[in-house]
């Protein structure tokens, strides 16, 4: 038993990497231009169907590097064209507009590769689990873990020590005086939307090599984010972190002793959250209440 | 300038407010229309297109088209064009199943109702086609209650129950894999009378349930249950998810190299999961309710060829379904020579299907006591591709459907009949 969970400790930590993933690329997103981006789940579809596309002419590689960037370039057309116009309205205007967005791409990619879903071929070497004890630690598994790993790193470094990450940080806490200190805050917002969805088809393209493709795959890996977000605190980019790593380890450990309701307890814990320590784990008192 | 000015903060309130939308989405998608004739009679599916089932929802639709073409191309019924009613019933919200279920009802006056391939969905439209008295045919949902416990004089089904699958698929489960079963079961109506009838069939071959959990449906991540089921250590984890899900359960358990220390299989398969799972994965001895490779079976290589013609792929047993659930509606007009719902109903209890539309070596036939389709079902096992690449499955036995299917007192259905 103890095991048991041990194991699903161990197996919810990768699980939870990859929604702290998404659930980055989410945050950075609401919390510099207040946009909930409910096409999020859209942009990892794509990420995942282009790197399938791409796949047979650079390889493997070649579309883990390339599908994430090409997903990037649609995010900052989008931006530009789509949300921009709505920065200063009611935030409710930019969630219907990502809301329908998010339907709009997942139909997209039923219609152009298919309802069926699709399986993504991924290096032989990477598919087998690294020891028969721990059989769920497979080499896809530990690649996808040390890959997050350097994308949160990376994150933090561009946040703290760049010129573009420390605007859009100072920008979250005041974007009026940013303004007024003479930074282009449209620019700023627009890069910054590119970086979120860079991480949406990183996780995509990560989440295919897991999953395969199916059209629905960023519906069904959306709301873990999201509930990622308010359970580490609004604002918060390690809370979001935490929040990804602790819904990951609370699914599996329901699964030992309550398998029906290993998704629900996610929902459950975001309630509690709300009700005892409502501005999240991380999160800052008074922000984005 | 006003791309620059402070928008109010999206909040926590507004995140909720947006999370709880997320739900409220399922109730939009959109709806197809058939082209107009003249005084057509109206066949409506409410089905999946969105969602978990869309794949398998879309081969329905594909083998009810070809239908249609051939009956119009017949004269149509009592004479009069057929046209098809579309609409999307979502893969998993009984409500919007249930909405567009009266709208083609109420407002299109459809004659005959088809669907609904989520089980619970098809229980709930049942419910509303019952009580318009509406003949109502389910294609693809297998849970036993539809001809069962909840039977109803005006619903028939062309699929499975999930006794006959289970009584097919256990012999060759306990022969091939394994006394001790550990059973991954999605949580809902499908998932609980499948894992009930195999554990029946089961203990009658003196097989065992080392264990089982229940998975929420359109769960991706199975790692957590696949840890669990692993260390129960039976001889065989068996899968009765569908769908999206069954893709996912059996690459990760693939992945995890599962396959090499105990045997992964289960009761009904499908060619959509097989085609989505990589070829290391297609593996496991399972039951296809219909398959596409008939040798000597009259009338089957003519369906394969139309429907590779029209979607330029094999049919599936889905595309089957739909094709004979949409003649069955035609059979029903033709044998009661009108569209009563109740004259239909009686003429269709115990009509034998004539092989160009059976399609399966015995003859396929609707029992009259439940109204369930009695037909051959195909056990073997799946397999990384043949010659023909969509050759995923080797069917090594077939079944007849009468020696599977199970008593009519067993099932408990009694029809009651409008007065």
């Amino acid at each position: 038993m103890l095991q048991l969970i041990l194991f699903n400790v161990f197996n919810g930590l990768i699980v939870g990497a990859f929604y702290a993933l998404m659930a980055l690329g989410l945050s950075l997103i609401l919390n510099l231009s207040g946009v909930i981006n409910f096409a999020h789940g859209g942009f990892l579809a794509l990420g995942a169907y282009l790197a399938y596309s791409l796949m047979p002419f650079v390889g493997f590689w070649g579309a883990l590097l390339l599908a994430p960037l090409a997903t990037a370039a649609l995010g900052l057309v989008v931006e530009r064209l789509l949300i921009r116009p709505l920065y200063g309205r009611d935030p409710l205007y930019s969630l219907l507009l990502t809301f329908g967005l998010a339907y709009i791409l997942e139909d997209a990619a039923r219609f152009i590769w298919g309802a069926q879903s699709l399986p993504y071929p991924i290096p032989s070497w990477l598919t087998r689990p690294l020891s028969t004890q721990f059989f769920f630690l497979t080499g896809y598994r530990l690649f996808m873990v040390v890959l997050v790993a350097l994308a949160v790193g990376a994150l933090f470094f561009i946040l703290s020590r760049t010129r573009l990450g420390m605007r859009i940080r100072a920008g979250t806490l005041d974007l009026e005086t940013v303004s007024a200190l003479g930074v282009n805050v449209r620019v700023l917002r627009n890069l910054n939307f590119g970086l979120g969805i860079y991480l949406a088809g990183l996780a995509g393209v990560l989440a295919a090599g897991m999953l395969g493709l199916q059209p629905t795959i960023g519906t069904s890996l959306i709301m873990p984010s999201f509930v990622a977000i308010i359970v580490g605190g609004l604002g918060s980019l390690p809370g979001t972190l935490l929040g990804g790593l602790l819904i990951g380890v609370a699914s599996g450990l329901t699964t030992v002793f309550f398998p029906s309701a290993s998704e629900a307890v996610i929902f459950a814990m975001m309630g509690l959250v709300l009700l005892v320590r409502p501005r999240g784990l991380l999160g800052e008192e008074g922000r984005l209440q | 300038m006003t791309d620059t000015t402070i928008p109010p903060a999206a909040g926590r309130r507004t995140v909720l407010r947006a999370a709880l939308a997320v739900g409220a989405a399922n109730l939009a998608p959109p709806f197809i229309l058939a082209a107009r004739g003249e005084q057509p009679v109206l066949i409506g599916l409410a089905n999946p297109l969105t969602g978990t089932y869309a794949a398998p929802g879309k081969n329905e639709l594909a083998g009810c088209e070809l239908a249609i073409a051939q009956i119009n191309a017949k004269g149509g019924i009592l004479g009069r064009p057929v046209e098809l009613r579309v609409e999307d019933s979502t893969s998993g919200d009984a409500g919007t199943a249930v909405q567009k279920s009266r709208k083609l009802i109420e407002r299109d006056h459809v004659d005959f109702l088809l669907g609904n391939i989520n089980s619970a969905l098809a229980l709930a439209m049942a419910q509303v086609s019952n009580e318009k008295g509406v003949l109502h045919i389910v294609p693809g949902g297998h849970t036993d209650t539809i001809t069962g416990a909840a039977c109803h004089w005006n619903v028939f089904r062309v699929c499975k129950s999930t006794t006959m699958e289970a009584n097919a698929a256990a012999q060759q489960l306990i022969e091939k894999a394994g006394k001790k079963w550990y059973y991954i079961t999605p949580d809902y109506a499908f998932g609980h009378t499948l894992q009930a009838a195999l554990e029946k069939a089961a203990a009658k071959l003196g097989g065992t349930k080392v264990g089982a959990d229940l998975s929420p449906l359109g769960t991706t991540d199975f790692s957590s249950f696949l840890i669990k089921a692993q260390a129960a250590n039976p001889d065989v984890i068996v899968f009765l998810t569908q769908g999206d899900d069954m893709v996912n359960a059996l690459k990760q358990a693939v992945q995890f190299g599962l396959d090499k220390r105990l045997h992964l299989a289960g009761a009904q398969q499908e060619l959509e999961s097989l085609e989505g799972l990589p070829p290391e994965a297609r593996i496991g001895a399972w039951v296809f309710e219909w398959y596409w490779k008939q040798p000597g079976v009259p009338h089957v290589a003519e369906f394969v060829e139309a429907i590779r013609k029209k979607t330029g792929k094999v049919p599936t047993a889905r595309t089957w379904f739909g094709f004979v659930s949409t003649w069955t509606c035609a059979l029903a007009a033709q044998a009661a020579k009108s569209l009563d719902a109740v004259k239909m109903a009686k003429a269709l209890g115990g009509m034998k299907l004539p092989p160009e539309i059976g399609l399966v070596p015995d003859t396929a036939f609707y029992r009259t006591e439940d109204h369930q389709l009695i037909a051959s079902v195909f056990v073997g096992n799946a397999q990384a591709g043949g010659a023909d690449p969509e050759d995923l499955f080797n069917v090594a036995r077939v079944a007849r459907g009468i020696d599977v299917a199970g008593s009519v007192e067993e099932g408990g259905c009694k029809l009651v009949w409008p007065s």
